[in-house]
């Protein structure tokens, strides 16, 4: 299996060579043998005595982080409409996409989707898992941004990878969770023990996380909006990626994860409330669009709400119903969109506005469009897969299981009409979709090319799936018992029996009367829906929740650029201000909290008048230059400080220190006198009395807070320091009575070395900053 | 006892004095300096192999027995991060000719990248908190001259701040020095902890740790400390940028690492705790700053602070799993900006601007550049499978072992945010149709792309090719955690 995953990538890196001879054979013809192949050798293993498999390669074993690919019912139904479809479009894409495009790229991307997508279904590890996930995320930002000279493209591409990247960062933010609670990373294991999870106090945790990551990717209400905008990937893309394939990484997410997270109410609620509200919302704004890409998006958005809302049912039929759903919709959504790529390639235009009365001249397309759209809005008839799908949602609908709570139980009341508005819509847009385009008048001279009907290897792609809608739509149990079944015991313990699955339930059943209603009103809305337009004027009117994203985004690079120029202004005061407040906050509370002030007097020397009288002048000096206004007098001022450390040193008998200390200040007085001339004259500072006083305390109060640490640490002094040794051994081992050389030159040669080194480099350094600044200025 | 601890710090010296001899000639010093690069970075790899294969190397300089002279303590921590400093020196010493104007390489760029490497590996291999301060002096030293290395006026200006604020935090560092002495009466490093577990850190050393550890967040960069660090990373060359990024923010929090998980480790619940709020607020403010820019120079320095609060979380979280976060992501992080602050020299210098705004359709003539920036993004975003990834994943594995929730979900909104900032320069910057200033003929890159495609599958290795790596870092972070091999290393040979 591994190399079934691998296979796409493997063959991507060969790509750029055969787009070489794109001109002599299409880079396609290639490219499709991978998915032919991989979807050959999965569809041995449908069957009714299918079992699970697990396959295990090593990666990082010491992170519990292996390719362990777990193939069973629910992966496998995702593999065949991965590898299926993406054989299809592959096809499609041949006759799509000219050979003057970059066939390179594209392919390379779209082979990086399909490992990426492969592995997001088969990995049982959740890293790997994740891995996989983000790689689709990045390949569909490529696709996106495939014709990336277009301003919309590169916004879209973005979008989506925002959005889905922050799902995924979540769903990876969850992960990790559930890796620290149950200490596994293997889902099936976590499976097997749920009651680790379900006792964890993270469950909502982790739940929260999990549904972020496949309400995004899944373009669940209201992270819906990436969608529509990926419309402005190539075609093939939105077939595969965005309609049958990564849009429903989300539910393959929410369904494997189901029998660990269903246990919290808050999944009922959660889940089925945003696929509900997702399925209204889409259905009905899709009715407004123009653009054809646009409907279908729409449209998919709704369809993934309806099967998102049913994994949050949660029944026996609910869970049969989502992934038979999850089946029909990648046929009958798969193959509009190629259509809808058909009419933009032979007429010009996608707008829905332009076109019309096309049934006499692409008659193949508008019989293919009759049967998708028939599907997708569930018309009872028995040649139709997504009737049955359908009817088993409505079903489900009206008989929830669902949970205890006064929201949930408000929520199970709530669904039923909910569900109804929605499927109205979808029939309304349906028609809005098939007659559109093919009914009433042809306006020819709108067209930016004159119609006519697609050569054969393009309609192919969409005919193989129609003949799909319409075996599955015949034979149902052809795919039940063989690999719904195997899916279905995937995400719930009980089987629904599929033997139930037929088209004729009697005029009785409430399913089918409330099919009918909506057959009826979505008749009625259809036909009047001129009359009723403006009503999207009222709701949503200029609202949208792109506007929400957008402004976010502005806002962010606003915002945060407000922020940062608000304290990087650049102003060298004002960073120490805060450095120095930072460290006065933090170190005095430490120092408060730990008890670490302590003072003794007992360890004290005597102080002389000479040593005060010293102390006295320095600190008097050090005031000073604060308070004067003449750079002379400061300089002078600010060596008089040097010159009472140096007396000091004396006092304490430390001649060499006294000796260095006074060639230290002599020298930097001088060298102040020799710049005298280049500083600038100091002005008296016009501060408000605000900032002085902030000045004064933060200057006082680390001053005050060094002593204060200076103090404590000689009160706390208690080991006999290492000084000791060098005085007993300085003249024995170091061969001088000097201790002070000693220590520079041998026991501490090392710092001396790279003392000197610094010295060494400073004077490189400024002679290389004056010798390039004369020498530039020489030129 | 082994002479091999210092060949790290004394080859680079000696190599930075040759060099300055022949500093005029430049392709000479060219030569010779790729020559020492290599030779120092084989010296690293051996020194790494034998510290994991024998254990901790030690040499008591001068024949001064520890905790009296000073040690130099080849750990695996040390070796670990001496052997990434050599990569990245070999990747900027290849990459330098093509970004430095010849006038540069002859005022001495390679003598004081040389000081530089010295100065750093120093700073890893020290046992002794002074000479630490040594090493800094050394490595800053270098990185002033390195700063001002062209005389522009820009350049004055915004290292001046720099100069003025780090020479804050040394006068601070050597003052915290004192104060310790005084409590402990030693410098050795090995004895401070031996001391400060035997009086079970009184309050006074846990006011001084953190003292020193505002130091070392100084030079780390971390909030609020990290004023000096954007601005004055973005005026000098390219090439110095990737040395600054790479290197020194990274001593900084390599000493932090160090000193709190071999000093400081008895009041975790107060140091700690303050870390990782601070690790916190470096990852909002320092990605903030990242998007709040349109300067592709900018956008990657303000990238060194989110990162470095990944590393701070790490230590702040204390554990297992959080400590080998850390060190991998420290590693991971040396590596990627290196290569980032190349890739986005090499774009200034194929747009002619740095101005975001300004660029567009960079891919249709340098393809290669484009790619490796893409990779670059995800690769620093801790996206999988590439090395930020394993970092990021031990990161959140041991905040989520101590339940620290918040810093866990501020940790992937800023991942999301970094990922932005820097795919932003590529949908702007590489995409859409061409009009960068200079749009005439393609200029060659290869130069500038060898060394970023170098970096870039270390970057690769160290994410696919984890389980080569993670034990040994998983090692290290055990070692981390159990001072008493450290102190025993050192003071009971």
């Amino acid at each position: 299996m591994i190399i079934a995953i691998l296979a796409p990538l493997l063959v991507a890196c060969f790509i750029p060579l055969l787009s070489k001879i794109k001109h002599r054979v299409h880079t396609g013809f290639f490219v499709l043998l991978v998915p032919l192949s991989i979807f050959t050798y999965f569809v041995t293993f449908v069957g009714r005595d299918f079992s699970t498999q697990l396959q295990v390669t090593k990666w990082i074993p010491s992170l519990d982080i292996n390719f362990s690919l777990y193939l069973d019912g629910l992966s496998l139904l995702f593999v065949l409409l991965i590898t299926g479809i993406g054989s299809l479009v592959v096809l499609y894409s041949i006759y799509y996409l000219d050979r003057s495009e970059r066939l390179d790229q594209f392919y390379v991307y779209l082979l990086m989707f399909m490992t990426a997508m492969l592995g997001v279904v088969l990995s049982d590890n959740i890293f790997v898992l994740y891995t996989f996930w983000e790689l689709t995320s990045i390949s569909s930002f490529l696709l996106i941004g495939y014709w990336h000279y277009k301003e919309r493209s590169r916004y879209g591409a973005l979008k989506s990878m925002l959005i889905t990247v922050f799902g995924g960062l979540s769903m990876f933010g969850g992960f990790v969770l559930l890796y620290v609670v149950t200490g596994t990373t293997s889902i099936q294991d976590m499976i097997a023990h749920p009651e680790i999870v379900w006792n964890s106090a993270y469950l909502p945790l982790i739940l929260a996380f999990i549904l972020l990551g496949a309400f995004t990717k899944s373009a669940q209400f209201p992270f819906h909006i990436w969608l529509p905008d990926a419309m402005e990937a190539p075609t093939p893309v939105s077939a595969y990626l965005h309609s049958a394939t990564m849009v429903k990484a989300g539910l393959f997410l929410i369904a494997r994860f189901s029998p660990l997270l269903s246990a919290s109410e808050w999944f009922y609620i959660v889940v089925t409330s945003v696929g509900v509200i997702t399925l209204c919302w889409g259905s009905y704004m899709a009715v407004r669009q123009t653009d054809l890409k646009a409907i279908l998006a729409f449209s998919t958005i709704s369809q993934l709400g309806m099967i998102m809302a049913m994994f949050g049912f949660g029944t026996k039929i609910a869970i049969f119903a989502a992934v038979f759903h999850i089946l029909n919709h990648a046929t009958f959504k798969g193959s509009l969109f190629m259509i809808a790529g058909i009419i933009d390639h032979e007429t010009g235009t996608r707008d829905i506005r332009k076109l019309g009365g096309l049934a006499t001249i692409m008659p193949i397309a508008a019989t293919l469009t009759v049967l998708g759209t028939f599907s997708m809005a569930g018309i009872p008839l028995p040649f139709l897969n997504g009737f049955y799908s359908k009817e088993l949602f409505i079903d489900s609908a009206l008989h929830l299981e669902g949970g205890m709570s006064t929201i949930a139980s408000m929520l199970t009341a709530a669904i039923p009409y909910l569900v109804v508005f929605g499927s109205i819509f979808t029939f309304v847009y349906s028609m809005y979709f098939l007659f559109g385009i093919f009914t009433g008048k042809h306006k020819a001279d709108q067209l930016p090319k004159p119609a006519h009907e697609a050569p054969f290897g393009m309609l192919l792609p969409p005919i193989i799936l129609i003949t799909g809608v319409v075996v599955i739509g015949l034979f149902p149990n052809l795919v039940n018992g063989t690999l719904l079944n195997h899916a279905q015991s995937a995400v719930g313990n009980t089987l629904y029996d599929v033997e139930k699955i037929k088209f004729w339930h009697g005029w009785d059943a409430p399913a089918f009367q409330v099919t009918l209603l909506i057959i009826s009103v979505g008749i009625a809305l259809y036909l009047t829906r001129k009359k009723w337009q403006h009503i999207y004027n009222a709701l949503p009117g200029s609202f949208s929740f792109n506007r929400v994203y957008d402004a976010l985004i502005k806002q962010l690079d606003r915002t945060s650029e407000k922020i940062t120029n608000a304290y990087m202004t650049g102003s060298l005061r004002l960073y120490m201000t805060i450095i120095i407040a930072a460290i006065i906050v933090v170190t005095t509370t430490v120092m408060m909290v730990t008890d670490g002030f302590v003072v003794k007097f007992d360890n004290l020397a005597d102080v002389s008048v000479l040593e005060l009288v010293v102390a006295g002048v320095m600190v008097v000096a050090a005031v000073w230059t604060i308070f004067t206004n003449h750079k002379l007098a400061a300089i002078l001022i600010t060596g008089v400080v040097g010159y009472g450390v140096a007396i000091l040193f004396i006092l304490y008998r430390a001649p060499d220190l006294a000796l260095t200390q006074l060639v230290i200040e002599t020298v930097s007085v001088a060298l102040f006198l020799l710049a005298f001339y280049h500083l600038p004259q100091l002005q008296k500072r016009d501060d408000s009395t605000g900032s002085k006083i902030v000045n004064a305390t933060i200057s006082i109060g680390f001053g005050a807070l060094v002593a204060m640490i200076g103090i404590a640490a000689h009160s706390s002094s208690g080991f006999a320091p290492i000084s000791d040794y060098f005085i007993k051994t300085s003249h024995t081992l170091g061969g001088g009575d000097n201790i002070v050389n000693v220590i520079l030159v041998d026991m501490r040669g090392l710092d001396t070395l790279f003392e000197i080194t610094v010295l060494g480099i400073a004077a490189l350094a400024i002679y290389s900053l004056i010798k390039l600044r004369n020498d530039k200025e020489a030129e | 006892m082994s002479n091999l601890a210092v060949l790290p710090i004394i080859i680079p010296l000696l190599s930075g004095i040759i060099v300055a001899f022949f500093a005029k000639n430049v392709k000479v010093s060219r030569v010779l300096a790729a020559l020492f690069t290599i030779i120092n970075a084989l010296v690293a790899v051996y020194l790494t192999s034998v510290v994991f294969t024998d254990g901790t190397v030690i040499l008591e300089t001068g024949d001064w027995v520890a905790p009296f002279g000073i040690v130099l303590v080849a750990d695996p921590l040390a070796a670990v991060l001496v052997m990434t400093t050599n990569i990245i020196a070999l990747a900027s010493v290849f990459y330098a000719p093509f970004a430095l104007t010849v006038k540069k390489e002859q005022h001495y760029f390679y003598a004081f990248y040389f000081f530089l490497i010295s100065g750093v590996s120093g700073a890893f291999l020290t046992g002794d908190l002074f000479n630490l301060f040594v090493f800094f002096e050394v490595l800053l030293m270098a990185s002033y001259a390195l700063i001002v290395l062209g005389g522009e006026k820009v350049q004055l200006r915004e290292s001046i701040k720099y100069v003025l604020i780090n020479l804050f935090s040394s006068i601070l560092f050597v003052t915290a020095i004192a104060f310790l002495y005084g409590v402990v009466g030693t410098v050795n490093m090995a004895q401070i902890a031996e001391r400060v577990q035997e009086v079970e850190q009184t309050g006074i050393l846990t006011t001084i740790g953190i003292l020193l550890f505002f130091v070392f967040a100084t030079k780390a960069a971390l909030f609020p400390l990290f004023y000096w660090l954007p601005k004055s990373y973005i005026v000098p060359n390219p090439v110095v940028s990737a040395l600054f990024g790479a290197l020194l923010t990274k001593v900084g929090i390599y000493s932090i690492l160090r000193v709190f998980s071999l000093i400081f480790v008895y009041k975790i619940s107060l140091t700690h705790e303050i870390f990782i709020w601070i690790a916190a607020l470096s990852m909002i403010f320092g990605v903030i700053g990242a998007l709040s820019t349109n300067n592709v120079k900018l956008i990657i320095a303000y990238n060194i602070i989110p990162a470095i609060g990944f590393i701070m979380m790490g230590i702040g979280m204390f554990n297992e799993p959080a400590l080998s976060g850390s060190i991998y992501y420290l590693i991971h992080d040396m590596l990627i900006k290196t290569a980032l602050f190349f890739i986005v020299g090499a774009i200034v210098y194929v747009a002619g601007t740095s101005d975001l705004k300004k660029m567009g359709g960079l891919i249709h003539h340098y393809p290669v550049l484009g790619w490796l920036l893409f990779v670059s993004a995800f690769v620093l975003a801790g996206i999988p499978p590439f090395s930020g990834f394993i970092g990021k994943l031990l990161l959140l594995e041991g905040a989520l072992e101590n339940d620290k929730i918040i810093i866990v979900i501020i940790a992937l909104l800023t991942s999301l945010l970094i990922l932005y900032s820097i795919i932003k320069i590529f949908v702007n910057g590489f995409w859409g149709e061409q009009r960068h200033i200079e749009p005439t003929e393609k200029k060659p890159l290869a130069g500038f792309l060898v060394p970023v495609a170098f970096l870039l599958s270390f970057s690769i290795l160290l994410g696919v090719g984890a389980e080569y790596i993670y034990p040994s870092i998983e090692s290290i972070s055990t070692y981390l955690l159990n001072p008493e091999l450290y102190i025993d290393s050192v003071l009971k040979e």
